[in-house]
């Protein structure tokens, strides 16, 4: 999603008087495009000079023989930092900013005052959501006051932080340059539309001056897109591509939004239009690969869901995730008193990169899941390594996110919406939700927390590499203690506001009676109350401590390592990661025989929200040899919702099920081991006839057993029971 | 424990148990090799780790094979054991030389390596305290041994040159890599003597595990781990030789004992007469109507129960000591 399209093209050199350029700039600015090819046509074959050639080549859509002239012209004029910068917009808008930074660098090695190389660093670290971009942009107009673009980029990243009053103040300054106006005019638009106008005077303002200004509208479509109103912004930017066709990066969003609505063919269709245009979009090339591997995934459809997993893991995942979705979906429904008006869809994804490509067009997303609305995508429980993370949870999380979003119309800020959602998987489980990281430990210590009115930027521009996770934590603690001290009503009292267009500070003084100022203060008291024991001892007390009780159990001292270890873990109960001080207690308790205590320590572990699959099976065998069936059924049952795909896990449950004569779930957890193609198949058809016999399901009973004694037809018990059933 | 199942679940309520509870001891087998095949010896050497951390885990696993070899040796005496300092090249030498003096050509012989292994282009090295021992040298050491049936089970990096070194005629070798350039340390090793003791091996249910199970549960174990781990599969486990499915390396029960019963040998007959209907049927499934083949699966597989049954009732079920 690019900030500023084929304009930018024209500001990339603005200050370069030279006149042979201008005649073709003036008509590519107002858009007389057949006018403005000419120009450049005739440019070329007048002109001996690389960079003019590099610049009528650009315009011209030959990217390629650009590149070449650039390269020539700053080989032929290596002093020359205009022409780096020129070059580096040139890589910025093939998408590849590494190089485009490090020709800025490098201008700015030759001239340290060039604004443009400022610009176009302040570019760069916008693309990525970075907070050098408003440095940089600073930068570059404290040595050029006039510098248009410098304005509307920090115009644009005060609306991205949605602050519209600080972007007016910056797009003023913008059009009181001599610069092109056409930016300013299409971010004012956004600011109206964003207000909840439908129509905008700078849109008129903009086709008058420019009648093929697309950007009016696919400009104002990005902020839609970050505050995840994506219905405004296909609508946007369907009206951007009808004024320009060619407004390739358009078409490439078109279709990305039209996707996380829901709308595939439509997408696609966009999608490859923008190819065609502009093959260097990685966004638009990810997202067709992906449509294309997603013709190996299985679609289930029902009124209230629609399922799409991998083929290869749907009959594994299929009834956990159809269990969990239902409950969540009935939960949801009733606590947040909003009925879906369509089916929700879940896409679960094995591989990572392609949940990333789903969510941005991009890999390298550090997310687990992602809500569009009633399309909702997240990493599949193969996804990652077992134990790292607990997908029942995610999937909690986010479908909190559908009910939200709809309910609000998509106008909950991201703050009210993460926090919920933090809040809601919390409180679905033992267990379930995100622990307190050493991360936020620190950044509660040093003071990092923001205001709640500022929270967003949290998650939109950190300033620091934790604050993304840390403003979660706040987010979801600040509706612990909405609920808490007023009431669960009042939390769907701020979504109203907040839906009805209200601003953070109204929406506290009309839900809680309060400032946003004094409901920080309120906060700071409640986390203060929650977080003061381990926050103080965390460094260096706790982390001493668990210093000495790792190398205490390394070496086996296992009578030493108890009573520091139970220290530890009453100062830091949340730290469940590997070396936790609960696995340590039950180990050195094994070690004494207490087995008793090993489970307890372990149980401890488990609620705290410890997910090692190896340690929670490690729990229900001790539970079973203690003689506590239900209870490893238990949590081995739990387990299903961090790492269903293992197969000692499926066969164990089943067993214990069908030990205690819950034939019906036996069946659903054993037909789960057989769709991981077991390395026991005969064992496992063996069993799941076990089960359907104790349901008197004569048939099925059969089946399995001729599947079991097939692949082994010496197998005694299932010879047994074959007679059985014949006698 | 939990009850018995209904029917026909006494035998296998006692494997799930131990299965669960991992228990080493299901490995009950010292008679029944000795009947097959002579007597079969085994030889666990433990190499170096390089690092505590594979320090511990090398010595864990052959603590645990030395256990596993024990009890299906029967006689203690058969098992060799060589870990950590002792682990030298003489000491493997010594080992070697002994075994060629014991055993006959009726006999078995089992050799797991266990550590690291390297391989420079030309020869691969087992890590072993002192001098290593050569891909090479361990050929030379086995091909004097008369063992009629050897099993070499080389679990060390790099490890997947030695299926072409020390192939013979009558060995069988499985290698935890595909080659001696997959030379990253590995996990086969864990997932081989978990394969000796876990019924869920036995893939047939004869209450034996042959080395081609053992490698397959192993083989199976590997992919997944690397698949679960998210990590890129560094080692392509290799098996080598014809006799993998008939070198039984462990029993859960009392097959063997049936076996060598000559009271019952009528019944035996008839038995591996059915088996071999099984099979028969069962190549020419593709042939036949999927209701036709049911039915007539069905009825060999109720007749095969009833003999067994017979077999048991005649000799009552019998486990070894």
């Amino acid at each position: 999603m690019r900030r500023f399209l084929p304009l930018a093209l024209l500001l990339a050199w603005p200050l370069t008087a030279e006149p042979a350029l201008e005649a073709c700039r003036e008509h590519q600015e107002h858009g007389r495009r057949a006018e403005a090819r000419r120009c450049y046509r005739a440019m070329l074959e007048a002109e001996a000079d690389a960079r003019r050639q590099a610049e009528a080549y650009w315009k011209l859509g030959d990217r390629k023989r650009a590149n070449e002239s650039f390269r020539a012209a700053v080989a032929m004029r290596p002093k020359d930092a205009a022409a780096r910068v020129a070059w580096g917009r040139l890589f910025l808008e093939t998408y590849n900013r590494a190089e485009a930074s490090k020709l800025f660098q490098e201008a700015l090695g030759i001239d340290p005052q060039s604004a443009e190389a400022h610009l176009g660093l302040a570019l760069v670290a916008s693309e990525g959501f970075e907070s050098a971009a408003v440095e940089q942009a600073n930068q570059a107009l404290k040595l050029r006051p006039d510098l248009t673009e410098a304005h509307d980029l920090l115009a644009s990243l005060a609306l991205e932080e949605e602050d519209p009053k600080e972007a007016v103040e910056h797009l003023d300054r913008a059009l009181a340059t001599k610069g092109c106006p056409l930016q300013a005019y299409a971010l004012k638009a956004a600011i109206d539309f964003l207000a909840g106008r439908s129509s905008s005077e700078w849109v008129t303002k903009a086709l008058a001056y420019n009648p093929t200004y697309g950007e009016v509208y696919s400009i104002p479509a990005r902020f839609f897109v970050i505050t995840r109103r994506y219905k405004e912004a296909v609508g946007l930017y369907r009206q951007a591509v009808a004024l320009d066709p060619e407004l390739w990066d358009a078409h490439a969003q078109l279709g990305v939004n039209l996707w996380r609505l829901g709308e595939e063919a439509e997408a696609r269709r966009h999608l490859e239009t923008a190819y065609r245009g502009d093959p260097y979009s990685a966004v638009t090339v990810n997202s067709l690969r992906l449509m294309d591997s997603l013709k190996r995934f299985k679609t289930f459809s029902s009124p209230r869901m629609v399922l799409k997993l991998q083929e290869k893991e749907a009959d594994l995942l299929r009834p956990y995730v159809e269990e969990l979705l239902g409950k969540a979906i009935e939960t949801y429904r009733v606590k947040y008193g909003f009925t879906p008006a369509q089916p929700v869809q879940l896409e679960m994804y094995p591989d990572h990169e392609d949940f990333a490509v789903r969510t941005m067009g991009m890999p390298g997303l550090g997310a687990l899941g992602v809500t569009f609305g009633y399309v909702v995508a997240m990493d599949s429980p193969s996804a990652r390594p077992p134990g790292s993370f607990h997908w029942g949870s995610t999937l909690w999380h986010e479908l909190c996110h559908v009910f939200v979003l709809e309910r609000t119309h998509h106008k909950a800020p991201r703050w009210l919406s993460e926090g919920l959602s933090v809040y809601e998987e919390t409180l679905a489980g033992e267990g379930w939700g995100d622990r307190m990281t050493p991360d936020v430990i620190l950044a509660i210590k040093n003071k990092k927390l923001l205001p709640v009115a500022e929270l967003d930027r949290g998650f939109v521009r950190p300033t620091y590499p934790a604050q993304v996770p840390v403003s979660y934590f706040q987010a979801g603690a600040i509706c612990e203690l909405v609920a808490s001290k007023w009431g669960f009503p009042k939390l769907l009292a701020m979504l109203d506001a907040y839906s009805a267009g209200r601003g953070t500070e109204e929406v506290f003084e009309q839900a809680l009676g309060l400032k946003a100022a004094e409901f920080d203060k309120e906060f700071a008291e409640f986390l203060r109350a929650r977080t003061e024991k381990v926050v103080t001892s965390f460094e260096p007390e706790w982390r001493k401590l668990m210093e000495n009780v790792v190398r205490l159990a390394r070496e086996k001292k296992f009578a030493e390592v108890m009573e520091p270890a139970r220290r530890a873990r009453d100062l830091y109960p949340d730290y469940v990661e590997p070396g936790n001080a609960y696995e340590i207690l039950a180990e050195a308790m094994l070690a004494a025989g207490d087995k008793e205590g090993a489970a307890r320590e372990q149980e401890r572990y488990r609620v705290a929200g410890g997910r090692s699959p190896r340690a929670l099976k490690k729990l229900a065998a001790l539970d079973s040899e203690l003689g506590r069936r239900d209870d490893a059924i238990h949590v081995l049952g739990q387990l299903l919702w961090i790492f269903p795909g293992d197969e000692e896990l499926l066969a164990r449950l089943g067993d214990l099920l069908l030990e205690e004569k819950q034939a019906q779930r036996a069946v659903r957890e054993l037909e789960s081991l057989l769709a991981l193609k077991p390395i026991d198949p005969a064992g496992a058809h063996y069993n799941l006839a076990r089960a359907y016999y104790q349901l008197q399901d004569r048939e099925k009973t059969r089946e399995h057993l001729l599947e079991a004694l097939e692949a082994a037809p010496g197998y005694r018990p299932a010879q047994k029971l074959l007679l059985e059933i014949n006698r | 424990m939990a009850p018995a199942p209904e029917v026909g679940g006494g035998v296998r309520t006692e494997v799930q148990k131990h299965k669960w509870l991992m228990a080493a001891f299901l490995v009950l087998v010292a008679p029944a090799l000795r009947a097959q095949t002579g007597a079969t010896y085994f030889l666990i050497v433990g190499g170096l780790g390089g690092e505590p951390d594979y320090e511990q885990r090398f010595a864990a696993y052959v603590k645990d094979l030395e256990q596993i070899c024990r009890s299906a040796a029967g006689d203690p005496a058969r098992v060799t054991t060589l870990s950590g300092k002792t682990a030298t090249k003489q000491a493997i030498q010594a080992a070697l030389d002994s075994l060629a003096r014991a055993t006959t050509p009726a006999d078995s012989l089992a050799v797991f390596l266990i550590g690291h292994g390297t391989f420079d282009g030309t020869t691969y090295k087992f890590n072993i305290p002192g001098p290593d021992v050569t891909g090479e040298e361990l050929r030379g050491l086995l091909d004097r041994i008369p063992a009629g049936r050897q099993l070499v089970v080389n679990a060390t990096s790099s490890s997947g040159v030695c299926a072409e070194v020390l192939a013979r005629e009558n060995r069988i070798v499985v290698t935890a890599t595909r080659s001696g350039t997959e030379r990253n340390a590995t996990v086969f090793a864990r997932y081989w003597v978990e394969a000796l003791r876990d019924p869920a091996a036995d893939a047939d249910k004869n209450e034996s595990i042959s080395a081609l199970e053992a490698f397959r549960y192993a083989e199976e174990k590997v992919k997944r781990f690397y698949a679960d781990q998210k990590r890129l599969a560094t080692e392509h486990p290799r098996l080598e030789g014809k006799l993998a499915a008939s070198f039984v390396l462990a029993r859960l029960g009392s097959a063997a004992v049936a076996a060598t019963d000559p009271a019952r040998r009528k019944m035996l007959a008839r038995r591996e007469g059915l088996e071999q209907q099984i099979d028969a049927l069962k190549y020419k499934k593709s042939a036949l109507p999927a209701e036709q083949y049911k039915k007539e699966l069905e009825r060999l597989l109720l007749e095969l129960a009833r003999v067994e049954d017979a077999i048991e009732a005649a000799g009552g079920k019998q486990t070894t000591p």
